[in-house]
């Protein structure tokens, strides 16, 4: 007998009510509403099942009605109903042909990134990415490995919008999906710009009978927890001191220290080092004893809020977010403030048949610019003795015999005041036209355009020996961007076991740049409220240039199923390219592929009952890259008057004819590259085998994934025979790589225990990258010597050099070794590696390669009851890094006016000698600051990148408020690295911006 | 554009901010590429100086330490001032070798395009193809004396044919006569006075043709020894610099010091000098951007103590008791201590030359150079290069942080050189007796030269001691000693200027020379430790291994390396 049975569906995390859940009893179906409630008739026995895309299905029995029902239903991150975006168009998971990773965002939406792009390190197997500390989030991002030697960045597509630019200036909790295309069956659709690989997001839009606000807010404290260990005031004083008496000669020859010793050169033995009063002649500065990286660090906060309103309804839907981010960074006076707005609404006319919308979102970001590459590396070099403040409280600097860089306090308050404000407009318009059932004509306007306002001050100072008089204010403007234009038809097709979908489109991009910047000097006041333009008296100069580029497309794909279990697609693509010559602009781009549902044949369903899915996949297709310069068609000439010669040579064509010493001066042109009018597009031939499972009802799945990525006429700008002189820059069409590797993926997902839910997802990835082909002559320019040891066959991260052998600990091995220049007690001994009794640069040869052995990241997520509990482990096995940094730490040669590391406390000496650091010297005499092995560390390293725990309450403040969540979270709270690994942060080998360790209370609120 | 036919337009983008070479042949860029040739001139830049030349032809003749800190800073240079450790892969001279290149480029690119212009076009064509053949010439010198066997590219050659042109196209002589023929035609193309300064004039042309000719005249042979002088050539030497002596264009400037003060630029003494400027609407100002680097470090200055006075240079400025070098014993005893410089007597040009610890800096009594100013005094000692520099208050001065420098001229020909040109011409053609008025000339100016070389009190800041040659009274003027006269001559007077190494090299004794100077001075100074020429290799750089490389082996590597 049925009743009338009542409930309420939510989701099991958060405890969100589920709007439009399918409710089935018998033949008997309902929806949930937007309350996420249901009513349906059923008899007690009957069972109730409750389904909804990307959810679990849940079952149950009616019962007697007499209580409401409460079902949870539990997210399924493999569920094959999920729809994918793949590119003009969606397809359901069970239907992919292509190699598709799809990252969870609900992991990564409480970590606090800037840039949501960094959350895939570890998470997607086969994506690379490289990030530093620096609030300006940056994150290199590589698919697949190295696959150009041009630009190696993947192409984005928000909101259906292709773009350059990578997420840092994205709201992440506007994003609903991150997917990532890496092969190319499935990014050829985005066919020019595609070699790279695609990453697509979409962004939160409302969905129907769907109301809510969401107000996210969380505040986090950063770390500056890898701190270089640098020589105090007493160590640089020994580690001088040794090194000189190794040298036999007089220690107390130096300006600063002066030594009480034995005078003994053989045993010797240091009494006392005396400081003097003053360590500049001008009597300004005391000796002291400054530790630079406690000087130029801080403890900062980032905070980030976030409001956002969806409503939904019969007729429309809209989505309204507001985005701050504010992250002070660990090095003082860095920071980045970025505002985001999102606006995303639709409307349906004629029974749903019209659909017109928009995506709108607008970033503000105002980033410090204060040189934090110079801060941290002056805070290597600046000599301890040094004061951060002289006596009168000018600011201390370098003194004599010390190197010339900068006291690092002064760059962080000189530079407080000069900020960069960078405003970016990104989205589209479009309309969705249902021309007969199943036919959509969708036409899409898109515009993504930014600019950016400097005005800086440089102030004049006067630093130990480092002075400059003048000031100086530049004010600069950059306008960049781009409009896209999208036209598609799309058409699907059911004929019995036969399923047809048809992709018809067009697209057109025109880019443009345009910038230009003023500059003055001689500001009476130096306050970037005065310092504009106008209240400058001497050295106008100015400039300004610009570019541009169109590209024109025509594409179409066509995916076949038949019966749910053999899958086929084609894809097509044409691209045009204002960048290539007339002959070439049009690049084809096609690809196929297939699949095999085997687990949808009979001989699995009816036999093997823990299959539950097992897909054979197979895709090739080929994809082009056009990342050259805009004119690289064309021999060019440039009116360069003059540029700033600091760095590097003059390239300006003016000259003081008249022997006057100033004033206008005549000038001319200046060849700036040959054209090559047979450019043609770079083109990446990717193969691919993929294998998807699921075991035990899914609750085990996983995939794996080979591939083999050809890249061929790579676009280069080679080094030239010189003779050819200046504008010998010519882009060609020259060199091919190969990369293969293996991506496995794998997931358990489950009730271990009553109420205790487990997620765990793993990861391993692996590629071989090798340069097949390159034009003979600039083989120099890659690691080698040109000539019987070039990189070909090898990996374009490659390092060629000595192999560094310990050192000599005796004077007999000195004396019994090959001719090395240099040799001696203490010294390294470099391998004669072709035994020809000379150490010389014949010795050289491949010593290591920077790609890993292999990646991988495991993310364990727990919940019971209200809790919830996340961590997630992230790895690189099997790299080397290369430690330039260790000419610092290590030696007292190779930078005499730097301070070192602590490390050289630790070198050889006589009484030291199984010690594994060169004997410490005043001159290099061994060259030992050649490429070598010396300088080659392990990189890999294993960090507990997050871990998280929240508590959700449920309708516990009042009715209104739907969910509260509060959680603690930590970033980057531990790290195991090699013992060989010297300097303090294996992923951040070079002193690049640290990676701060971050604490995070946060809260997320629901109405 | 939705249709295909509408679309074909759409890729059709013209470059933007640019210029194709085919509207660069109008009269008014004829000239605009000329000076884009002479902008070659002042583009000089401290990573690869080829116009101060001081990594080339200074520290590798024992007259400089590199300096700067330590051998690290720069260790190309660092290669270069030990011979030993230098490399056909040192990128240095890779660049060096480019920029040069670079120059040439500019100066055929002008030739090019002037060659197809008419005189009614264009009335100053002659004039300017004369100009444009006299920088090629210049540069082609450099690229001579630093590589000795390089690809001879012209005007008339297309660009396509670059990669086939050998750098043994010609012999050793054969190249010399291909510069010779650039300034032949400039000397006689070029007026005698040009309206603007910075253009050369016919005796700029001259005085550089004897000074090619005199290098072409000591003849080679593959293993860079010396086999022969060419009498012709130096009698063609002789004949030049008397026409350049005869315009009356030129003298020696009253002091010494003129050559190297802002204030005195294109002076009488000035032949052919390199024009910098500032305050010139370029970003930092188009400066001597070679000497950049070769400030001390005090707070006025501030970097980097580069190009360092070596004590074997300092010492060739004592003098004996007639106030003449002391050829033989100059080196026996090193000065070590400030009080020397008022015990023993010297030549005045030394404090024109070296920045010395308790001297003034710069001729200004109130800025004494300490040694705190120094880099790294313990490694390069405390002397500093003084010709380049300028005061810190000179107009010509400038900041471009961290470094610095001036728009003071760079002589490239003072007529002193001419003078000693045509001294060196007479005494190896055996009429040393006129050459002894023109090194005493040299030598007499020298002399008055002190007015400027005062202490705050009054009283010279060295002990002076100036005397010129008087045969039978303080020598014997035989060619043998007239020869080492004239060496020792052009050593101090144009110490730390540039061309050392190639003079030690032009008369066959860079082997023997430096390594007689590594003996002694490495015992001075650890950092000459593992220093060694190489005879028969190291007379020369070696051709860069780039650009074998990019020659696909077409160019073939200098003897020795």
């Amino acid at each position: 007998q049925q009743r009338t049975i009542t409930g309420t569906v939510t989701g099991k995390q958060g405890g969100m009510p589920l709007p439009g859940v399918t409710v089935q009893a018998g033949n008997r179906n309902t929806i949930t509403n937007a309350n996420g409630n249901f009513t349906i008739q059923a008899a007690p026995d009957e069972v109730l099942s409750f389904s909804y895309i990307g959810m679990k299905p849940v079952s149950q029995k009616a019962g007697e009605g007499s209580t409401a029902l409460s079902i949870q239903m539990e997210e399924n991150a493999t569920d094959l109903n999920q729809v994918i975006v793949t590119g003009y168009q969606t397809q359901k998971k069970a239907d992919l042909t292509g190699a598709v990773s799809v990252v969870d965002v609900k992991e990564i939406k409480d970590i606090p990134l800037g840039n949501p792009v960094k959350a895939l390190q570890g998470r997607v197997p086969g994506v690379f990415i490289t990030t530093s500390g620096d609030p300006n989030s940056s994150a290199t991002v590589r698919i697949r490995g190295i696959g150009t030697l041009g630009n190696n960045d993947p192409l984005y597509v928000i909101d259906g919008i292709p773009t350059k630019r990578g997420l840092q200036e994205l709201n992440q909790s506007d994003i609903e999906s991150i997917q990532v295309l890496k092969d190319a069956s499935a990014a050829t659709i985005y066919g020019s710009r595609a070699a790279n690989g695609v990453i697509i997001v979409t962004t939160k839009r409302a969905k129907k009978g769907y109301s809510r606000i969401n107000v996210d807010a969380s505040s986090s404290l950063q770390y500056y927890s890898t701190k270089l260990k640098t020589l105090n005031t007493d160590g640089r004083g020994r580690a001088y001191w040794q090194a000189a008496v190794n040298d036999h000669v007089d220690p107390n020859n130096n300006q600063i220290y002066q030594y009480d010793w034995n005078g003994d050169y053989n045993n010797p033995v240091l009494n006392k080092i005396n400081l003097p009063e003053f360590i500049d002649a001008a009597k300004t500065m005391h000796p002291a004893d400054t530790y630079w990286y406690d000087q130029i660090a801080q403890t900062s906060l980032l905070q980030t809020y976030n409001i956002s309103v969806a409503n939904g309804s019969e007729r429309g839907n809209s989505f309204f977010s507001v985005g701050m981010y504010n992250n002070k960074g660990i090095v003082k006076a860095t920071n980045q403030q970025k505002i985001t707005a999102r606006f995303n609404t639709d409307y349906s006319f004629f029974n749903g048949r019209l659909k017109i919308g928009e995506n709108l979102s607008a970033t503000y970001i105002k980033d410090a610019l204060v040189p934090a590459t110079d801060i941290l590396f002056a805070a290597l070099v600046q000599q301890p003795v040094v004061p951060v403040h002289t006596v009168d409280g000018g600011w201390g600097g370098p003194a004599p015999g010390m190197t010339d860089r900068q006291n690092p306090v002064r760059l962080i308050e000189d530079n407080r005041q000069n900020k960069s404000n960078f405003y970016r407009i990104f989205g589209n318009a479009y309309a969705d036209l249902e021309i007969i059932p199943n036919l959509h004509f969708k036409s899409s306007y898109g515009i993504d355009y930014n600019g950016t306002y400097q005005r800086t001050l440089r102030k004049a100072y006067t630093s130990g020996f480092l002075s400059d008089k003048t000031n100086f204010s530049q004010t600069s403007q950059d306008y960049n961007g781009n409009w896209v234009w999208q036209n598609t038809l799309t058409y699907d097709v059911t004929l019995q076991k036969h399923h047809l979908d048809f992709l018809l489109g067009e697209e057109q991009i025109k880019y443009m740049a345009q910038n230009f910047y003023a500059s003055r000097q001689g500001y009476a006041l130096e306050n970037i409220d005065y310092s504009y333009l106008n209240a400058g008296s001497t050295n106008k100069d100015n400039g300004g240039t610009g570019s541009g580029y169109t590209l024109l497309s025509y594409f179409g794909k066509v995916n076949y199923s038949y019966d749910n279990r053999y899958l086929a697609s084609v894809t097509l693509r044409r691209d045009g390219s204002s960048r290539f010559g007339k002959e070439n602009r049009f690049g084809m781009f096609p690809a196929v592929s297939l699949g095999w549902r085997v687990s949808e044949e009979n001989f699995i369903k009816n036999n093997v009952a823990f299959i539950s899915d097992l897909k054979l996949r197979y895709g090739w297709g080929k994809t082009g890259n056009q990342e050259i310069a805009n004119n690289a068609t064309n021999t060019l000439y440039s009116a360069i008057y003059g540029i700033d010669p600091t760095w590097d040579f003059d390239s300006g064509s003016a000259y003081d004819l008249g022997g006057t010493g100033s004033g206008q001066l005549p000038s001319g042109y200046t060849l700036i590259q040959q054209g090559n009018p047979a450019l043609k597009w770079e083109s990446t031939v990717q193969s691919n085998f993929g294998l998807d499972f699921g075991l035990f009802d899914n609750r085990l799945s996983g995939s794996v994934d080979y591939f083999i990525k050809k890249t061929s006429d790579i676009l280069i700008s080679p080094a030239y025979l010189a003779v050819i002189g200046e504008g010998g820059t010519k882009f060609v069409n020259g060199a091919s790589m190969q990369n293969k590797g293996l991506e496995v993926l794998l997931s358990y997902s489950g009730n271990i225990a009553p109420g205790l839910a487990l997620t765990v997802t793993g990861n391993i990835a692996t590629y071989r990258n090798k340069i097949t082909k390159l034009p003979a002559e600039v083989l120099t320019s890659y690691p080698g010597n040109g000539q019987d040891k070039t990189i070909l066959g090898r990996s374009v991260n490659s390092t060629f050099g000595y192999v560094a052998d310990g050192l000599f600990r005796s004077q007999k091995e000195v004396d019994d070794y090959s001719d090395q220049i240099g040799k001696g007690l203490g010294r390294i001994r470099y391998k004669d590696l072709n035994n020809d009794g000379v150490v010389d640069d014949k010795d050289r040869n491949y010593i290591g390669k920077g790609d890993p052995d292999f990646t991988y990241g495991l993310n364990v997520s727990l919940e019971y009851k209200h809790f919830d509990l996340t961590f997630f482990l992230q790895g690189i096995q099997g790299v080397q890094v290369y430690n330039t940094f260790k000419t610092y730490t290590d030696f007292a040669s190779i930078w005499p006016g730097t301070n070192w590391g602590a490390r050289t406390l630790d070198a050889w000496t006589p009484q030291h000698a199984d010690a594994s650091i060169p004997a410490l010297t005043l001159v290099d005499r061994n060259n030992e600051n050649r490429t070598s092995t010396y300088f080659l560390e392990s990189g890999s390293y294993l960090k507990l990148r997050n871990l998280q725990v929240g508590y959700s309450f449920q309708h516990f403040f009042s009715k209104r408020l739907q969910t509260a969540r509060v959680y603690v979270q930590g970033s980057n709270l531990f790290t195991i690295k090699s013992k060989t690994f010297t300097a303090t942060d294996p992923e951040n080998p070079n002193n690049a911006y640290p990676i701060p360790v971050i604490g995070t209370v946060g809260l997320n609120l629901s109405f | 554009c939705l249709l295909l036919g509408a679309c074909s337009k759409f890729l059709d983008q013209t470059p933007q901010a640019v210029i194709s070479g085919d509207d660069l042949n109008t009269p008014e860029n004829l000239e605009k590429m000329v000076v884009a040739a002479y902008a070659g001139l002042g583009n000089d830049h401290y990573t690869a100086p080829y116009s101060s030349m001081w990594p080339y032809g200074n520290i590798r003749s024992g007259d400089a330490y590199k300096g700067g800190d330590g051998a690290g800073d720069i260790s190309d240079y660092h290669f270069y001032e030990t011979f030993s450790l230098n490399r056909v892969d040192n990128g240095s001279s890779d660049l060096l070798w480019f920029r040069l290149y670079v120059c040439i480029g500019r100066a055929n690119d002008a030739l090019g395009r002037l060659n197809t212009a008419t005189d009614d076009a264009f009335p100053n064509k002659t004039i300017r193809q004369a100009e444009m053949k006299f920088l090629r010439g210049h540069f082609y010198f450099l690229l001579k004396i630093l590589f000795k066997h390089v690809p001879y590219i012209d005007e008339t050659m297309p660009k396509a044919s670059y990669d086939t042109i050998s750098n043994r196209v010609y012999t050793d002589q054969e190249l010399w006569g291909k510069i010779i023929e650039d300034f032949t035609f400039a000397a006689a193309n070029l007026p005698a006075t040009q309206p603007e300064t910075g253009r050369p004039n016919k005796f700029a042309a001259k005085a550089y043709l004897a000074k090619t000719l005199l290098y072409a005249a000591y003849k080679q042979d593959e293993s860079n020894n010396v086999t022969g002088i060419d009498a012709a050539m130096l009698q063609q030497v002789n004949a030049l610099c008397d026409e350049v002596m005869a315009s009356g264009k030129y003298q020696l400037a009253a002091d010494f010091a003129n050559n190297f003060l802002s204030k005195n630029e294109n002076g009488p003494e000035s032949v052919f000098a390199i024009q910098y400027s500032k305050d010139d609407g370029t970003p930092k100002g188009r400066l001597d951007y070679g000497h950049a680097l070769d400030y001390p470090m005090n707070q006025d200055f501030g970097c980097c103590g580069f190009h360092s006075p070596s004590y074997n240079l300092v010492n060739a400025f004592k003098t004996d008791n007639f106030g003449l070098p002391m050829f033989n014993t100059f080196n026996n005893v090193n000065i070590t201590k400030e009080s020397d410089f008022q015990t023993l007597t010297f030549d005045p040009r030394l404090d024109h030359t070296v920045a010395i610890p308790g001297h003034p800096y710069k001729y200004d009594p109130a800025f004494i150079y300490q040694r705190s100013w120094a880099r790294a005094p313990e490694v390069y000692g405390s002397y500093l290069s003084l010709k380049e520099a300028v005061l810190p208050d000179d107009p010509a001065f400038q900041k471009v942080p961290p470094f610095m420098s001036s728009s003071k001229n760079w002589e490239v020909i003072r007529y002193a050189d001419v003078l000693l040109f045509k001294a060196e011409a007479l005494i190896e053609l055996g009429r040393q007796n006129e050459a002894l008025p023109l090194i005493n000339s040299i030598r007499q100016r020298a002399g008055a030269s002190t007015s400027l070389l005062k202490q705050s009190n009054g009283s010279f800041t060295s002990n002076y001691k100036m005397g010129i040659y008087q045969p039978g009274i303080n020598c014997t003027w035989t060619q043998d000693f007239a020869r080492q006269a004239m060496r020792w001559e052009r050593r101090l007077e144009f110490a730390m200027e540039g061309y050392r190494f190639f003079d030690l090299v032009r008369w066959g004794i860079a082997a023997e020379y430096l390594n007689t100077y590594f003996t002694t001075e490495k015992t001075r100074s650890a950092h000459l430790n593992d220093a060694l020429f190489k005879k028969g290799r190291d007379e020369y750089l070696p051709i860069p291994l780039n650009q074998i490389n990019f020659s696909k082996g077409l160019y073939k590597q200098n003897t020795g390396w």
